[in-house]
């Protein structure tokens, strides 16, 4: 692949990459929590959009249509039955871990259910256009993910217009801001959550979706992207939606261009490098409000 | 024979951005004093107390305790030294008893379990706290919490004690009981620094006020010097503060 | 004079004594590994709970000590002799010193911020692992892993053909730890760690060298984790960086202390014992189904901590202590 092809095609992943971040990043700058189960939530949807397709033929971008309402109720009852009361319960207490633990005791029994109920087989949704790709003199696009790059994209578009525009999206943000002046506000800060756990659900499974097409699934796939997920966030400082987007680009990019000069291993390395050099030095990343931590 | 000097601070200066907090401020306290800090909501009077301990560190000026420089020391380093402080929000060890949370401050003395509860035990007598010295720190009362506040800046065997508005929130039968722990402490040789916004009880605890205003020191003196400053009642009033 | 024959001195040593006594009746090879896979994860979460139950710093990568001290041993081992005996010491003295790395640059992050850092120096680890398959002229076998050399019966080596050793083994480690976290418990050192998990800034304001507290808490911590890893690779005897350093030998670490209470000093224990034997009876039970015993595991994490979150200590200790004032009740009675 020319350099100009892998530039374009991690672009293309990176924008994958940017929405699942956007979600992760958009409930802890409302809930100030680190969702260790957001990749088991992206692994569910794509496992869900692989069978829709087997059995009944859906095409994933149409499954959107179910897995999407499906994901966000999946995040609102997360949310209300498990991180709410907890979170009620360590109201005094400085450091609060408690939801962070939950979530990563949630991730390991979700994984482990997919794996029982569906075992360990690698999925992927053989759409006609899984192996297509355009072709432009020595330049080679592959289709399925410029679908999911458009998809991507749009997404995250109409997530930002919803955060800017309306009273939700208006809410939301104070939550984030301030939770005791939101409360004065007469803001419903429980809701609030419930609603931001389940948008970042449904935004964990639109990225599931579109990777379906050309991405194989398997029980622990979860644990590949969360890990590229935290790096992105932090890069893009924790808190901040479009930070998580460009974050996402950004290692989409890296981790495709440096694949042509070292081996992909070292590409990890070096992320996770760059990683730790943010979260020590710069822990509000490239985009992030300073955080009192 | 003229008092020794504990603390000085000379020409100190700290500004957040562009905001000067606080500005150019010097003064001394002498062994044994009791001094109050007041001064109107935003004159930077927790700021100083941030200077002192350690919290934060000036732009410009020193800080010197029994003569040393103390200047940009972390806060351990400097209650290490002698200084002791409150906060004005209380911080609580909230899961541990009131035992413990003195014990923490005990152990700065000893590396020995038995004494530091030995030591523990004895400040809190004095503070009043022992009968409750196996409660949860996080179910005592707000006088309690204050109390215990106090207690864990004891423990630590200051030389200079800041109390950070030890009498806020307190119900008066509260505060003429404090102002009788705060005596109690002076009495046993601890010099005190003390931030209030209970006027009536700082005027009735200080020998000497400093009133700081924008960050500035307006004005200094006995009591009844700076309650008659017209430079102060004009700080006071223009923040809707009476003197009470 | 301390009278020793009171309930409180007399019930642990005989825990104890009923622990030494097992392998006496236990003959299957295969339940005496169990049991000591039992005690070596209380071992391990006990050790994870002086950095991330009284200092309160959420690791989740401790896989790397583990991995430390089992690379460490291993390695010197199989290429220049030197006894898993010494490597014990050697392994546990670098896992500590990585402890201090991760530790150091660390000490301003709190909460979620230092849990991703120690995630993310985990994950940097796990993956230098598997693609270094050579340290000079020493194997160390990469992703496929790394075989450790079997002496058959070599005592002077850690490696016994018998089971029953390696229980003892991991008996003592467990009784060290667990000494080591009572005396951590009534000391300065674990006052003050208490104390920065609490509130760290007025733990400072106490005259606390916070940095040092948990420098010294995360050394310590990575030692006897690393100790646990030269264990860990002479009762396996087979190295796989995935398993020993990945998310899910550091995941399962703290869930056992989470789940036994963290913080305290028998918590992990109990954590440790209780978790692995429901672990490993789905293991026995149900071996068809893949995945079961992680997602019970999931389960009671997940449930431990909305339900239970100080953890299961608090279900043992009411009818400990019970238990212990009815026997001195009795002790009294019949004296009089």
């Amino acid at each position: 692949m020319g350099v100009l092809s892998s530039i374009i095609n991690g672009i293309l992943m990176g924008g994958v990459y940017g929405l699942l971040a956007m979600g992760l990043t958009l409930i802890f700058g409302i809930m100030k929590i680190i969702n260790f189960a957001h990749g088991a939530f992206l692994m569910v949807a794509m496992i869900l959009s692989y069978w829709l397709w087997k059995i009944m033929g859906l095409d994933p971008y149409l499954s959107i249509i179910i897995i999407a309402p499906l994901m966000f109720l999946l995040g609102y009852l997360t949310q209300r039955f498990t991180i709410k009361p907890v979170l009620d319960a360590e109201k005094d207490v400085r450091e609060p871990i408690g939801a962070l633990l939950l979530t990563a005791g949630l991730a390991v029994a979700i994984e482990n259910f997919i794996l029982m109920v569906f075992g360990a087989d690698y999925l992927m949704a053989k759409t006609a256009y899984s192996g297509a790709s355009i072709n432009i003199s020595s330049l080679s696009i592959s289709v399925p993910r410029l679908y999911a790059f458009v998809t991507s994209l749009v997404v995250a578009f109409l997530f930002y217009q919803f955060l800017i525009k309306t009273e939700l999206g208006r809410a939301m943000r104070a939550t984030g801001q301030d939770r005791g002046v939101a409360l004065l506000m007469g803001i419903n800060v429980s809701k609030v959550y419930s609603i931001a756990f389940g948008i970042g659900t449904a935004l964990a499974g639109l990225a599931g979706i579109v990777l379906i097409p050309f991405y194989y699934a398997h029980p622990s796939v979860g644990a590949v992207f969360i890990t590229k997920a935290f790096i992105i966030v932090v890069l893009g400082g924790l808190g901040s939606v479009h930070g998580a987007l460009v974050g996402g680009l950004i290692i989409g990019l890296i981790e495709s261009v440096a694949a042509q000069y070292m081996t992909a291993t070292w590409t990890a390395i070096l992320i996770y490098f760059a990683f730790l050099a943010f979260l020590l030095l710069k822990p509000s990343g490239l985009f992030g409000s300073r955080y009192e931590w | 024979m003229p008092a020794k000097v504990l603390l000085e601070l000379k020409n100190v200066t700290i500004k957040f951005g562009g905001l000067t907090a606080v500005s150019d401020l010097s003064f001394k306290l002498f062994e044994g004093e009791i001094v109050g800090l007041i001064g109107p909501n935003g004159a930077g009077k927790t700021t100083v107390f941030n200077l002192i301990s350690g919290v934060y560190r000036p732009t410009e000026g020193e800080i010197y305790l029994n003569g040393e420089n103390i200047t940009g020391l972390k806060p351990f380093q400097i209650c290490h030294r002698g200084i002791g402080r409150t906060f004005q929000v209380v911080r609580p060890f909230g899961g541990k008893s009131v035992l413990y949370n003195v014990m923490v401050g005990a152990f700065l003395r000893t590396n020995d379990t038995r004494k530091s509860r030995e030591k523990a035990l004895e400040v809190l007598q004095l503070v009043g706290l022992y009968n409750k010295k196996d409660v949860l720190a996080k179910n005592l009362t707000i006088v309690d919490r204050k109390r215990l506040e106090v207690a864990k800046a004891l423990a630590t065997e200051p030389k200079l004690l800041l109390l950070d508005e030890v009498l806020a929130g307190l119900n008066p039968a509260e505060v003429d009981e404090a102002v009788e722990m705060i005596r109690q402490i002076h009495k046993s040789g601890i010099t005190i620094l003390l931030i209030e916004h209970v006027l009536k009880a700082a005027m009735a605890l200080s020998q000497r006020i400093m009133v700081l205003d924008y960050g500035k020191k307006i004005a200094e003196g006995s009591p009844e010097e700076v309650t008659s400053n017209p430079e102060v009642i004009k700080a006071y009033l223009g923040d809707n503060y009476g003197i009470a | 004079m301390r009278n020793f024959i009171t309930p409180r001195y007399y019930l642990p040593a005989l825990m104890i004594f009923i622990l030494l006594l097992i392998p006496l009746f236990i003959s299957s090879p295969y339940i005496l590994h169990i049991m000591a896979m039992v005690l070596f994860w209380a071992y391990l979460a006990s050790a994870w709970n002086i950095v991330g139950g009284f200092a309160g710093q959420l690791s989740l990568g401790h896989g790397v000590y583990v991995a430390a001290g089992a690379y460490v041993s291993s390695l010197l081992f199989a290429n220049i002799g030197l006894s898993p005996w010494f490597g014990m010491i050697i392994g546990g003295l670098v896992a500590a010193l990585l402890g201090v790395i991760v530790g150091y640059p660390t000490l301003r992050l709190r909460g979620a911020y230092y849990a991703l850092a120690t995630v993310g120096f985990a994950e940097g680890f796990r993956v230098i692992l598997i693609n270094t398959t050579k340290i000079g002229s020493w194997h160390t076998g990469g992703a496929e892993g790394f075989l450790v050399p079997l002496l058959g019966d070599a005592p002077q080596h850690m490696q016994f053909m018998s089971k029953v050793p390696y229980y003892y083994l991991a008996l003592v480690l467990l009784l060290i730890i667990v000494g080591f976290s009572f005396w951590l418990d009534r000391s300065k050192l674990g006052y003050y760690l208490t104390a920065i998990r609490e509130d760290e800034d007025a733990a400072l304001a106490l005259g606390i060298n916070t940095s040092r507290a948990k420098l010294i808490a995360a050394a310590l911590s990575a030692f006897f984790t690393g100790v646990g890893g030269v264990y860990y690779a002479q009762l396996i005897r087979y190295l796989e960086p995935n398993a020993i350093a990945g998310a899910i030998m550091s995941n399962q670490i703290v869930f056992l202390a989470i789940v036994g209470g963290r913080g305290t000093v028998l918590g992990p224990v109990i954590g440790g014992i209780f978790l692995t034997i429901i672990g490993e009876m789905t293991r026995i039970l149900f071996d068809q189904v893949m995945g079961l015993h992680l997602f019970l595991y999931g389960i009671i994490v997940v449930l431990f901590v909305i339900f239970k979150p100080r953890g299961l200590i608090e279900l043992v200790e009411k009818p400990y202590e019970k238990l212990v004032k009815m026997l001195n009740g009795r002790r009294v009675e019949g004296a009089s």
